[in-house]
């Protein structure tokens, strides 16, 4: 394999064309949709949401969690099994890398939408207080973003300082950008060095960072005494749940930029394979946690806990919970044991079901809860004690994966999608010309 | 599965936005929608009146003018708007006297004299109101009852007695009276005992509880009124302030360094951890960026190949 070809097939994507403008158009205009329900939620205040006094945090909170827990798959990638040397996962460090960005970025608006004076955001900053783990979220979602964001950005900068200099067509404008972005990379061992030692240092941090930042956003639930709530181990909880659905979104992601930018060759079975394995080793682990949250309480059936699991387990939330359980974490489980369902296709047909599974996983988690307050309010209009998100309410909720979607949209079409640089080097491509 | 049904239900008939359904009318008996203040309102009650709504009315309510009331479920409104000035005194009162969830009832934290104040302060708002002739003392035709309170702190008795005033402004004792007594605690008055009836010599003792706290000198302010439903008598509440509670020093819940407190009173270690984890971190992001930044340069030095 020549330099020429690698370039070209990592970047033949690289160009405006008629599927790119639908698409983002297509995503444009339902985003202009979500905002103006957005700009109602503004006007009118979160009444027009179905959250009231019982359930305060609806389906706001609920893809909140889901979205802190997605952008914690590029810690399990390319910080975890990354540091432990496993080699195949080069081509999947910077999908990885793309969604963890995307999603953490999004997170922080997600909840800005739950809030009723979101200009009054700052006051986090110059209000809060050291003991409120709000203030501790906020702090490791925006850290969480930086770090993520630097690390998609490093082994950038050697695949600018090729791709500008090659022949490959590219947009007229994008050419000047990448020279800017590579910052006069030409691989010698003072820069190599800084970058490697950069990468190592924020894999580092990457880890106790990720860990952080979804324990924190469990211990906003797990410090109140709500059944349901009220558990110790939700913090591992959360993030084994976590890599569930990272996973699950980065295999989806594999598909389509496989078959849309055509890196068969690069996103091989393989890959799909491992991280099948993958998906099935931390789905393992979350039913592990699963069944301590449900079994220990549920022996114990204290008054308030007996009420929760009962509709939980056997009541009106029953059916989503288990369908949720069954379908989102045991059978993918048992599925993916199978090499034949660890092919790209039914891989990804199982990671859709695993990713629905997760956002409604979160959702009947958040809200249950809710609807059994310790001090039932006296004379309160129906749709206080059970929750119904209105329409304007799931438009807003929709707005972030539009975002995401663009996001990721725009990183995968105007760089490479699989490290350029990185790929060179373990195809034994020796001679790379940076003058 | 309840919500994927809504969700549904939700998209086809996506126009039908839930709406709340509008209140129950809250209505005041007829005979007390007549009732009138029995004094005619002064600049003097009017400031009293904003002395008590501060402290009261304002947390829902907000400032009257000012449409800043508190979004629940029934809305409070603003009282200084029509819907409320348009009611007769007697309906206001009836309404803060009796109160409807989430509205309290005022009954026994503001005496009557002290509602009829805030009236005053509400109406002050309104340039067309005119004040009803004041029921006044003279067209009173009933006892004039006169309470007196006093206090064998030994042995905890309080002793309340009512007198009746005549005419010729002599005083004889009044038996038959009911009495109420109570302790002021933060939030209204804390009934102490049942109410009891004046004996042939207008005397009443209650026996005070020996397990009530009081503040560091076990002082609390006990009060005592008239039990008067039928309004048969003109009566004045008393009150003092004596050392007959439990001395209680307990520092306040917030005076020490805590989770639940503000900001300024967070345990040390709590304020380290963080700075210390916020100062590590971003100092490498730092240091990161500015090595980054390096690599421009790094390019150009002759010396390097
Ligand atoms: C806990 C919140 C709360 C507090 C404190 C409160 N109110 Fe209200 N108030 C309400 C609510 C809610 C309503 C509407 C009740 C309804 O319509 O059922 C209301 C209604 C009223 C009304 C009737 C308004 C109308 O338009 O018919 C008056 C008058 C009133 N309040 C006076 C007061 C005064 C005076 C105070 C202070 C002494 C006070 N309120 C304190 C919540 C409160």
């Amino acid at each position: 394999m020549t330099l020429e070809k690698l370039i070209l097939d990592l970047t033949h994507h690289i160009r405006i064309n008629k599927g790119f403008l639908v698409w983002m158009g297509f995503l444009l205009v339902s985003l202009m949709v979500c905002l103006y329900a957005y700009s109602i939620q503004l006007r009118i205040g979160l009444g027009v949401a179905g959250i009231r006094d019982y359930v305060s945090w609806g389906m706001y909170l609920a893809n909140f969690v889901f979205f802190v827990a997605s952008s914690l798959i590029g810690m399990l990638i390319s910080g975890v099994l990354g540091l432990i040397g496993m080699k195949w996962i080069t081509p999947v460090t910077r999908i990885a890398e793309t969604i963890a960005v995307a999603f953490a970025a999004v997170a922080g608006l997600v909840i800005v939408s739950d809030m009723g004076r979101p200009e009054r955001l700052a006051y986090v900053f110059l209000y809060g207080r050291f003991q409120s783990p709000i203030l501790w979220d906020v702090t490791v979602v925006i850290t969480y973003f930086v770090l993520s964001s630097l690390l998609l950005f490093l082994p950038l900068i050697a695949d600018m300082a090729i791709i500008h200099r090659s022949k490959q067509a590219l947009p007229s404008w994008l050419r000047p950008v990448y020279k800017l972005l590579s910052l006069n990379f030409t691989d010698r061992p003072e820069q190599n060095k800084i970058i490697s030692r950069s990468i190592r240092i924020l894999l580092i941090l990457l880890i106790p960072a990720a860990l952080s930042i979804h324990t924190v956003t469990s211990w906003l639930f797990a410090v109140t005494s709500r059944a349901g709530w009220d558990s110790t181990i939700f913090g591992p909880y959360f993030v084994s749940g976590a890599f569930v659905a990272g996973s699950a979104t980065v295999i989806i992601a594999m598909f389509f930029f496989r078959k849309n930018y055509k890196l068969q060759d690069y996103l091989t079975d393989l890959h799909f394979t491992n991280m099948g394995k993958v998906l099935v080793l931390v789905s393992l682990v979350y039913l592990y946690f699963n069944l301590n949250e449900f079994i220990v309480p549920g022996y114990k059936l204290k008054r308030a806990d007996a009420v929760h699991l009962h509709d939980l387990l056997a009541g009106k939330d029953a059916l989503l919970f288990w369908v949720i359980q069954i379908g989102g974490l045991l059978l993918p489980v048992l599925f993916m044991l199978f090499r034949r369902f660890r092919k790209p296709l039914p891989i990804t047909i199982i990671a859709v079901a695993v990713l629905i599974a997760a956002w409604f996983k979160r959702y009947i988690i958040v809200i249950p809860t809710q609807e059994h307050p310790f001090l039932p309010i006296q004379h309160v209009p129906q749709n206080f004690i059970t929750y119904a998100p209105t329409l304007i309410e799931i438009l807003i909720t929709l707005a972030p994966f539009i975002l995401v979607l663009i996001i990721i949209t725009l990183i995968s079409k105007f760089f490479p999608v699989i490290p350029l640089f990185e790929t060179a080097k373990e195809k034994g491509i020796e001679k790379i010309e940076f003058e | 599965m309840r919500c994927k049904k809504q969700l549904f239900l939700i998209f086809i008939l996506a126009s039908l936005i839930p709406v709340r359904s509008s209140a129950q009318a809250w209505i005041v008996p007829d005979d007390q929608k007549g009732k009138v203040a029995p004094f005619k309102f002064t600049p003097v009650m009017v400031k009293q009146g904003e002395q008590l709504y501060l402290k009261n009315c304002q947390s829902c309510h907000g400032l009257p003018g000012k449409n800043n009331w508190v979004r629940i479920t029934p809305p409070p409104g603003d009282l200084s708007l029509e819907k409320a000035q348009n009611q007769s005194d007697g309906e206001l009162f009836y309404r803060i006297t009796n109160g409807r969830i989430p509205m309290p009832e005022f009954r026994k934290i503001l005496s009557d004299e002290e509602r009829w104040w805030l009236i005053s302060f509400l109406r002050s708002f309104n340039p067309r109101y005119i004040q009803p002739k004041p029921v006044s003392q003279a067209v009173f035709t009933g006892k004039i009852i006169q309470l007196s309170l006093s206090c064998d702190l030994p042995s905890k008795k309080v002793k309340v007695m009512a007198s009746e005033a005549l005419k010729d402004s002599s005083k004889i004792p009044a038996s038959g009276v009911e009495v109420l007594l109570f302790v002021k605690r933060y939030f209204g008055n804390l009934q102490i005992g049942d109410s009891k009836s004046t004996d042939k010599d207008g005397i009443v003792l209650f026996e005070f509880p020996s397990d009530l706290p009081g503040d560091k000198e076990g002082k609390v302010e006990i009060l005592a009124r008239v039990n008067d439903p039928g309004d048969q008598f003109k009566s004045n509440a008393v009150s003092m302030k004596l050392a007959i509670g439990v001395p209680t020093d307990k520092p306040s819940l917030i005076a020490t360094k805590t989770w639940w407190t503000s900001r300024r009173s967070a345990p040390m270690w709590v304020i380290m951890t963080y700075s210390l984890s916020v100062i590590i971190v971003w100092g490498f992001i730092v240091y990161i960026v500015y090595n980054v930044l390096k690599i421009r340069n790094l390019n150009n030095k002759p010396n390097n190949q």
